[in-house]
């Protein structure tokens, strides 16, 4: 939260994480980390086509 | 939300992280054997028809006799196979028209395709055949029972029917693939078609993908985070295959099975102590009246196969008989439905 909390004034009061998601956050790295043995063999991209053949072809990805 | 749902939320990232860099550096490995391209497949004559069946190494293959059957039934459209159901295949007189093999793993891929130096190793070398037989990935996870039961004597058949239908075998290979495994396929007489996985995004102006494809030329596959996912995008995005049949496609195991005898179980016990069964997340198929079940990163194939379905311009059934794979875009048929009928 505090990292979209910017600007050229001061709050007054004080934010605060609340304990429950900062627990939360903490155990999201946690598992995340902890996945790094695990993992398919190859990539996914998400929102692109099947086929991309580079930039130089017009037409270039196959939905 | 479950542990294994949450879990499922990151594999995306943790297979760019597991796969990329091995990737990369196979690519450079590999390039100096780069002659022609996974699209010229398209022009290759493949099996009859605008129909292909795609097999994956799930456990419903044993289960339910899904190769014999497919032997059986006389299916004369395109075959295409995930390396490490090879084996299987060609222990059922079925000589796939494709092979695919992307995982840049050093020691473990070429085993689908039969590794002499096992056999020679235990040979003539008692001590290096101890350690290459210490990996025990094969003995604990693998559904076939030709494997699980003696791995030696599966090698030795397994080189020797390799070698003897290589010639026949066109490999859709990755860049990325380890270079192990492309040498005993160019050994046993493969033909190799290659391609770029897709890595990232390549609108990015940092891309990963685009860098490659820059390097190499060759086209980039979006691979869906496995072997069984892609390819079912050859057949139907580079074959453009309008009607495809699935087998061997569980993305998860069977009741009964014990969780340390699956792919990810040792590390999530590792990973998550006395928890580790939380991460795992059951299914229940109504096709079969089964409950499977699966772990974050079976899991998220499912979900990633969901939404690959729904782009793609082609009819998909699952004839696997198992499995979690069905709904969302996938329908189910018997392989002798979709042989029959459904594929004409």
């Amino acid at each position: 939260m505090k990292e979209f909390l910017k600007g050229n004034y001061k709050v007054e009061t004080e934010i605060q994480e609340s304990p429950d998601a900062e627990a939360a956050g903490a155990t999201d790295e946690f598992e995340r980390k902890a996945l790094s043995r695990l993992g398919g063999s190859v990539c996914f991209v998400s929102k692109k086509g099947f086929v991309w053949t580079g930039e130089e072809e017009r037409g270039e990805s196959r939905a | 939300m479950s542990l294994g749902h949450r879990l499922a939320r990151h594999i995306q990232n943790a297979t760019f992280d597991r796969v990329t860099g091995e990737g990369v550096a196979n690519a450079e490995v590999n390039r100096g054997l780069i002659e022609q391209s996974v699209l010229t497949l398209a022009s290759c004559r493949l099996g009859e028809g605008d129909s292909a069946i795609v097999v994956g190494a799930g456990a419903s293959l044993h289960r339910r006799g899904i190769l014999e059957r497919l032997a059986a039934s006389k299916y004369r459209g395109t075959i295409v196979v995930a390396d490490a159901v090879l084996g299987g295949c060609l222990r059922n007189g079925i000589v796939p028209h494709v092979v695919v093999s992307v995982d840049p793993h050093p020691t473990r891929i070429v085993r689908w395709f039969g590794d002499p130096s096992l056999t020679e190793a235990r040979d003539d070398h008692f001590q290096r055949h101890t350690t290459q037989l210490g990996d025990e990935y094969f003995e604990r996870q693998e559904f076939d029972p030709a494997i699980a039961e003696n791995e030696m004597k599966a090698n030795r058949e397994l080189v020797r029917l390799v070698d003897e239908h290589g010639p026949a075998i066109k490999l859709a290979v990755a860049t990325s693939a380890a270079p192990t495994a492309v040498e005993r396929c160019r050994a046993a007489g493969m033909a190799l078609f290659w391609w770029n996985p897709m890595y990232d995004d390549y609108d990015s102006p940092t891309s990963i993908t685009r860098r490659l494809q820059r390097s190499n030329r060759l086209p980039c596959l979006n691979g869906g985070g496995n072997v069984g996912t892609a390819a079912w995008v050859i057949a139907q995005a580079v074959l453009e295959k309008r009607t495809i049949g699935l087998i061997g496609m569980d993305f998860s195991y069977p009741p009964g099975r014990p969780y340390w005898k699956t792919q990810y179980g040792p590390d999530l016990k590792q990973m998550f102590g006395d928890r580790f069964e939380e991460a795992f997340i059951h299914i229940e198929n109504p096709h079969v009246g089964e409950t499977w079940f699966t772990d974050p990163a079976y899991y998220w194939f499912r979900d990633v196969f969901f939404e690959m379905v729904r782009r793609a311009g082609c009819r998909t059934f699952n004839c696997t008989e198992g499995g979690i794979l069905f709904g969302n875009g996938v329908e189910v048929a018997s392989i002798e439905d979709f042989v029959g009928t459904l594929s004409k």
